[in-house]
C-alpha cells in the first residue's frame, strides 16, 4: 500500500507536525530547509521520506530525532510540543522514545558488538537484564557479540545499529538512509528486519533513496525543496 | 562508563603513551624534589644529633665551613691552639669539651684521601654509639689506630695487624675495628689525640672543640662567652643547622619551581591529550548525545579519561620516583653542603599521597575545558547535519 500522503490523521498519533518549519542563516540569506509542512504518523506506521538531495529529509530527520529545534510551526512527539523543551528534556525524550539507525551505522569502534548496543542503556541508567543479549539473537549476532565493528560485514553493522536503537524499546525508530552504504542483497535482507520490526508494532520513519526500502513502507513522504510534494 | 573511557584512552596507544609518559616525569620530579628536602631536613637533623654536641669552637674565618668540615671529618688548613680547649672547658656551663685534630693525607696512587682525627677520651662521651665491632674501643699504646666500619674494610685490616701511613712515614697497630655508625666516621682512621698532633706536627694545636653543655637553654650566654677566646668562634648546631636549611631552602624553592614546571607541562599535556581527542571525535561524541547520553554524561566521560590518564601517569610517576630516588640523590649529594651520610631521599606514604591528590587535581583541571566543550556538542547523525 504505497501511496503519497501528505495530511493524513491517525487516531493515535507519535508524530505530529504542523506548518513545521526550519531556516538556517547562510550569510546573509536564509535558507528555508523546511517551508511550513504539515503531517502525522500514527504509531505502528512505516513512513518513508523520499526526495531528491537538498530537499529537507535530514532536516526533518534532525527535528524528529530532537536534535535540532524547529523555526517554526509545531512539532509534537508522543504526545510533547518540541519546542519549547530544555536540552536536558530534549536528551531525556531521545532516550526513553527514540531510536536511531544511521546509514554509516555509528558504532563504536573500540567498543564490542554487545557494548555498542548497550551503550544507550547505559546513559540511560538501565540495568543489562539480558535485553542486549535477546536482541543480538533476534538480528542474528548473538555469536558475534564480542567482536569489534570492523570484523563485521556492513550488513552486520547495521543490523548491530538495529539493535542498538532498539535496546532501550523506543515508541519510534528514525533511520537515515538506513541501506545507503549496503549491496542489495543485504539491503534487502534489511528491509526484511524492518518489515518485521514494524509488524511487530513499532512505528518507523525511514529516509531513504532505496526504491525498495520505500516500497516496504506503509506510506511515502515526498519532500521537494522543504516542502511535502 | 570506566571500560568505555579506558578504551577510548587506548584508542591511540602512542599519544597514551606520550601523555602518560609527561605526566609520570613531572609526577617523579615533583616526588623527588619534594622528598629531596624532606630528607635533608631529617638527615640533617639526625647528623648533628649523633654529633652529640650543642655547639663547636672553630678557627676565625667561615664558621660554617670549618664546622662542615669538622662535622666530614675534613681538615682544616688553620688550626686552635691548645689553650683554647682549657679556656672552654674552664667554662662553669660546659659539661664536655672534646678537642679533635684533623688531617688529610692524599693517597694518589689509590686516587682517595684519608681523614685522620687525634682525639682524647672527652670524645667518647659526644659519641655514645662508638661500639667495637672486633678488637678495643679505646687505645691501649700511643701507636694504635681504630678505623672506621668502612675504612677496616677498605685497608683489608682486623686488630693486631699493622697499618703503614706511607704519607707520613709512620707505621700504627690497627686496636679495633668500630661498628658501623651510618656517619662520616665511618670512613675515619682515629688516632689518640697527642700522637696526632706529633704525627702532623701540630703540637698544642687542636682543629676544634666540640661542647656540650651542661644545660642547652643557656646555649647563647655560653656561646657570648667563648665568643672572646683568641683566634676562635664558636657556631652552633642550631645555627649550623638552620644556616644549612636556608640554603638548602634557597635550592629546594628553585627546584620545586622546576617541579610546578614539569607539573604544568604534565597538565598541559592532559589538556592537550583530551583536546586533541575531543576535535578527532567529534562525530562520535556528537553520536554520543544522540543516542541519549547528556551533556553531564559526555563530560563525566571526559573526565573520567583524564581522571584515569593522571591516575595512570602518576602512579608510573611514583614508581619512576622511587627507581631514581637514589641516583637522584647521589647526584644531588656532590652539590649540597654538609651532605648527611642518611638517605636524602625519603619518599614516604604521605608524600606519596599528597602527590596522588595532587596530580588528580590537576589532571581534573586540565580536563574541565576539553570536557565542557565536549560537552557542548550537540546530537547529531553521523552523516553530518546541514
Amino acid at each position: 500500500m504505497n501511496t503519497i500522503d501528505r495530511s493524513p490523521s491517525p487516531a493515535d498519533p507519535v508524530i505530529v507536525a504542523a506548518g513545521l518549519s526550519k531556516t538556517y542563516p547562510r550569510g546573509r540569506e536564509q535558507v528555508r530547509a523546511l517551508d511550513g509542512i504539515d503531517f502525522a504518523v500514527g504509531r505502528g506506521e512505516f513512513v518513508a521520506v523520499v526526495g531528491p538531495s537538498g530537499s529537507g529529509k535530514t532536516t526533518l530527520l534532525n527535528l524528529l530525532g530532537c536534535m535540532d529545534t524547529p523555526t517554526g510551526g509545531t512539532l509534537r512527539l508522543a504526545g510533547r510540543e518540541i519546542s519549547g523543551l530544555s536540552e536536558t528534556d530534549r536528551t531525556l525524550l531521545r532516550r526513553r522514545h527514540l531510536g536511531f539507525v544511521f546509514q554509516h551505522f555509528g558504532l563504536v569502534p573500540t567498543l564490542t558488538v554487545a557494548e555498542n548496543v548497550a551503550l544507550p542503556r547505559l546513559f540511560a541508567r538501565r540495568a543489562e537484564d539480558g535485553r542486549v543479549g535477546e536482541l543480538l539473537r533476534q538480528v542474528g549476532l548473538w555469536d558475534r557479540r564480542d567482536h569489534r565493528p570492523h570484523q563485521l560485514s556492513g550488513g552486520e553493522m547495521q543490523r548491530a545499529a538495529i539493535a542498538r536503537a532498539l535496546v532501550n524499546d523506543p515508541s519510534l525508530l528514525l533511520a537515515d538512509e538506513p541501506t545507503g552504504n549496503l549491496d542489495s542483497a543485504t539491503g534487502e535482507s534489511d528491509i526484511g528486519l524492518f518489515r518485521q520490526l514494524n509488524a511487530g508494532g513499532l512505528t518507523i520513519v525511514a529516509v531513504t533513496h532505496n526504491a525498495a526500502l520505500s516500497d516496504a513502507a506503509g506510506r511515502r513522504l515526498h519532500l521537494r525543496d522543504g516542502r511535502l510534494a | 562508563m570506566l571500560r568505555f573511557a579506558c578504551r577510548n584512552l587506548f584508542r591511540r596507544p602512542i599519544r597514551l603513551l606520550l601523555a602518560g609518559s609527561g605526566i609520570a616525569v613531572s609526577v617523579a620530579v615533583w616526588i623527588v624534589l619534594s622528598a629531596f628536602g624532606d630528607g635533608y631536613r631529617q638527615a640533617l637533623g639526625g647528623e648533628l644529633q649523633r654529633a652529640g654536641m650543642q655547639m663547636m669552637l672553630v678557627p676565625l674565618g667561615c664558621p660554617y665551613d670549618a664546622a662542615a668540615r669538622v662535622l666530614q671529618g675534613r681538615s682544616l688548613d688553620i688550626s686552635l691552639p691548645a689553650d683554647a680547649v682549657d679556656a672552654v672547658r674552664a667554662d662553669p656551663d660546659v659539661a664536655v669539651a672534646a678537642p679533635l685534630l684533623m688531617a688529610a693525607m692524599p693517597r694518589p696512587s689509590e686516587g682517595r684521601t684519608d681523614l685522620w682525627v687525634g682525639l682524647d677520651r672527652s670524645a667518647l662521651a659526644l659519641k655514645p654509639w662508638w661500639r667495637a665491632r672486633r678488637g678495643r674501643d679505646w687505645f691501649d699504646a700511643t701507636n694504635g689506630v681504630i678505623l672506621g666500619a668502612e675504612t677496616a674494610a677498605i685497608e683489608l685490616r682486623e686488630p693486631g695487624d699493622a697499618l703503614h701511613c706511607p704519607g707520613i712515614g709512620a707505621t700504627f697497630r690497627v686496636e679495633g675495628v668500630l661498628e658501623r655508625g651510618g656517619t662520616a666516621d665511618d670512613a675515619l682512621f682515629f688516632i689518640p689525640l697527642a700522637t696526632a698532633q706529633r704525627t702532623f706536627h701540630q703540637e698544642g694545636r687542636v682543629t676544634a672543640v666540640a661542647i656540650r653543655l651542661r644545660d642547652p637553654a643557656r646555649i647563647r650566654e655560653v656561646a657570648a662567652r667563648l665568643q672572646r677566646i683568641p683566634g676562635a668562634q664558636v657556631v652552633t648546631m642550631t645555627e649550623m643547622m638552620g644556616t644549612f636549611l636556608n640554603l638548602v631552602g634557597t635550592v629546594r624553592t628553585l627546584m620545586l619551581a622546576l617541579a610546578v614546571v614539569a607539573m604544568s607541562t604534565g597538565v598541559l599535556g592532559i589538556f592537550n591529550t583530551l583536546l586533541a581527542a575531543v576535535v578527532e571525535r567529534t562525530r562520535e561524541l556528537c553520536l554520543l548525545r544522540a543516542l541519549g547520553a547528556s551533556r553531564g554524561q559526555v563530560f563525566g566521560l571526559m573526565t573520567l579519561e583524564a581522571a584515569m590518564l593522571g591516575a595512570g601517569g602518576a602512579t608510573a610517576g611514583v614508581l619512576l620516583a622511587f627507581a631514581v630516588g637514589h641516583l637522584v640523590e647521589s647526584l644531588v649529594k656532590s652539590y649540597v653542603p654538609l651532605p648527611p651520610a642518611g638517605s636524602l631521599v625519603q619518599i614516604g606514604p604521605g608524600l606519596v599521597a599528597r602527590t596522588l591528590v595532587l596530580a588528580a587535581l590537576a589532571g581534573w583541571v586540565a580536563a574541565l575545558y576539553p570536557a565542557w566543550r565536549a560537552s557542548r556538542l550537540p546530537p547529531a547523525l553521523p552523516s553530518g547535519t546541514p
